[in-house]
């Protein structure tokens, strides 16, 4: 391990190089993580706000107001999908808000509180009230409940699609992480549901599920649609109905690779132009050292190793930057919208990144290196 | 019979492609295990190209160097690195030494570089360094050290190896006039005392003359070859070709 040797001498006896090059990768690197889990949580965060308390495949009659009818065939076709979470089948209806001469179109959505705990965590999602949902209970949501200044113990009066008109007790106000959801969703009881939709106890509006990663959803959707089952249903996946979301995502994405990238590169270049003047300055030493019978490859060496110390001390160090960097976001700014989550498998691949483009960057010294000639360096003096 | 270490055969350099110039011409001698020699020659007369040629650190263009009886010419970069490392020794004007390194890292260089590591490859560079009179400046670095302590470190660093031959390259060239004997007089006790060949380049008569053997270059040519007596008797003419 000469080559090691000598490189790790020529990094103690030029510090401030050294130290500068590792500053080089450390800062490039802990702005990597940073901004990389920065997006990744915004990501996760807007796909959870958005559609993580909404069914993401839901199975429906092609006719509309037709019932699905929930076998047990169904049912285990659903529950042979291993990336289905949780089913939950669904009544909804659409019933109209009237106070006074004010009218709001309302969508229901009906269930045990179980059930549609276990999709829209309403429980969890209380902003005042408690929730139940009895025979003539109505879960809101805060937007609508602000607009027409409605609190838990109010009643409130709808007109069904019979024309007929209900009157229900708010239970409890939720907020769904959307304000467009918090002003046109409301949750009853089964009871209540099946009540208005002359439903049969085995018979549900939609089949809804939820998955273990959202972005399966078409693969999910596609192979539901081929199962006996499921014949004559039609199966909607969520991606199918919020391309608007997915081509925000994939814009940022797009735009934390640009970044992401550049930052690689303009840490490439400094480190390739700071080991390039390093290898000129120790060209003589290189030169004595092959005299006295260095193979080439030892000497080339030498500065793969120079870049491979660097790289790793400089991602390490940025690394650790990084993570700092999000821990200090996140409690300076503990009043954003989401938390930053360091993202262990990203930083893990930007460690590796890094320390690769710490070596690559020492191609040219080392090849410069390798092919230098000892009587370039005596002949010189 | 004395043992043939080196021969250079009819060797020539020609430097440029559009342009050429000959820095030397049908070099031929031969150099037997153990001799103390010198080439002289004016400056610019290829005694440096002569040298590098015969220390494998340059290639000629034409003729061939068989080291230890290894032809070179057939031999790729790798394996005249090897040769350096194993039958080589250098000196050089400038001495050299590795500025990251200490006197002792320096002398145990060209061990490491031939793979050998350990105490035994300390125990060696301390007797080579004993051998120098360079006892306890081991740890210091070479900035620390004289011009003629300098020269002497580079010398055994030379010598680490155990080399069949020690190629010096004007050597006392940035040396005065006390350590420019006593450089020689080390040369000189190392040849006896370890039977380790010199070949020493030089432009100054005076030193070629306390060698038992004058090589002497002009214009890329050897003209002479004398040993031993060489001011008192006529030296012999080289036959020119």
């Amino acid at each position: 391990m000469l080559s090691l040797r000598i490189a790790l001498r020529f990094l103690r006896k030029s510090p401030v190089q050294s130290i500068f090059i590792a500053a080089g990768i450390a800062v490039g690197l802990g702005v990597q993580v940073f901004v990389g889990s920065l997006i990744i949580s915004l990501q996760q965060t807007l796909v959870n706000e958005t559609i993580g308390s909404s069914p993401q495949v839901w199975v429906t009659s092609p006719e509309q107001g037709k019932p699905v009818t929930y076998t047990t065939a169904l049912r285990d076709a659903l529950q042979g999908q291993s990336e289905i979470d949780t089913i939950a089948p669904a009544l909804e209806y659409s019933a109209i808000f009237r106070q006074g001469t004010e009218t709001a179109p309302l969508g229901f959505t009906g269930g045990t509180l179980k059930a549609l705990d276990s999709v829209y965590d309403l429980t969890g999602k209380t902003v005042d009230g408690s929730a139940s949902l009895g025979p003539d209970d109505v879960i809101v949501g805060k937007e609508f409940a602000e607009t027409y200044g409605l609190k838990p113990g109010d009643q409130a009066t709808f007109v069904l699609p019979d024309g007929t008109e209900a009157r229900l007790t708010i239970s409890a106000v939720v907020d769904l992480g959307s304000a467009a959801a918090n002003k046109a969703s409301a949750f009853v009881g089964e009871e209540q549901a099946r009540g208005v939709l002359g439903y049969a106890a085995d018979q549900y509006s939609s089949i809804d599920t939820q998955l273990s990663d959202v972005f399966a959803s078409k693969t999910v959707a596609q192979t539901l649609a081929q199962q006996p089952a499921l014949e004559g249903y039609k199966v909607t996946e969520w991606q199918s109905q919020n391309t608007d979301l997915l081509d925000a995502l994939s814009a940022q994405s797009s735009s934390s690779y640009m970044i992401q990238f550049f930052v690689l590169v303009a840490v490439a270049l400094g480190i390739a132009s700071t080991l390039a003047i390093s290898a000129v300055q120790k060209t003589r030493q290189i030169g004595i050292l092959k005299a006295m019978g260095m193979q080439d490859g030892h000497a080339g060496r030498v500065f793969l190793w120079q870049a491979a110390i660097l790289g790793l001390v400089g991602a390490a160090i940025g690394i650790g930057a990084g993570v700092g960097l999000i821990a200090l976001f996140n409690a300076v700014g503990s009043d954003a919208s989401f938390p930053i989550k360091p993202q262990l498998g990203f930083t893990a691949i930007s460690f590796v990144v890094g320390v690769l483009v710490a070596l690559a960057s020492s191609i040219i010294p080392w090849r410069r290196t390798s092919k230098l000639d000892p009587i370039e360096v005596i002949q010189g003096g | 019979m004395a043992e043939r270490l080196l021969v250079a055969d009819d060797l020539g350099k020609t430097y440029g492609t559009e342009v050429k110039t000959v820095a030397l011409q049908d070099v031929s001698f031969t150099l037997e295990r153990g001799e103390f020699a010198s080439i002289i020659g004016q400056s610019g007369s290829g005694k440096s190209t002569l040298l590098n040629l015969i220390g494998l650190l340059d290639t000629p263009t034409t003729g061939r160097v068989i080291l230890d009886g290894v032809d070179t010419s057939t031999a790729d970069r790798k394996g005249r690195a090897r040769l350096r490392n194993r039958t080589l020794g250098f000196v050089f004007q400038f001495h050299h030494l590795l500025p990251e390194f200490s006197v002792l890292e320096n002398v145990l260089m060209p061990g490491r570089i031939g793979g050998a590591a350990g105490h035994g490859a300390r125990d060696h560079a301390g007797e080579v360094l004993h051998l120098l009179g360079l006892e306890g400046v081991e740890d210091k670095n070479a900035n620390q050290l004289s011009g003629g302590q300098k020269q002497r470190v580079a010398i055994a660093r030379a010598l680490l190896n155990d080399p069949a031959l020690v190629l010096a390259d004007e050597p006392t060239g940035n040396l005065d006039t006390a350590n420019t004997a006593a450089v020689y007089e080390l040369f000189r006790r190392i040849n006896r005392e370890l039977g380790t060949a010199f070949l020493i380049v030089t432009h100054d008569r005076s030193v070629a003359q306390q060698t038992d053997r004058i090589l002497e270059i002009r214009d890329g040519r050897l003209v002479q070859d004398a040993r031993n007596t060489y001011l008192g008797a006529e030296p012999a003419e080289v036959s020119r070709t």
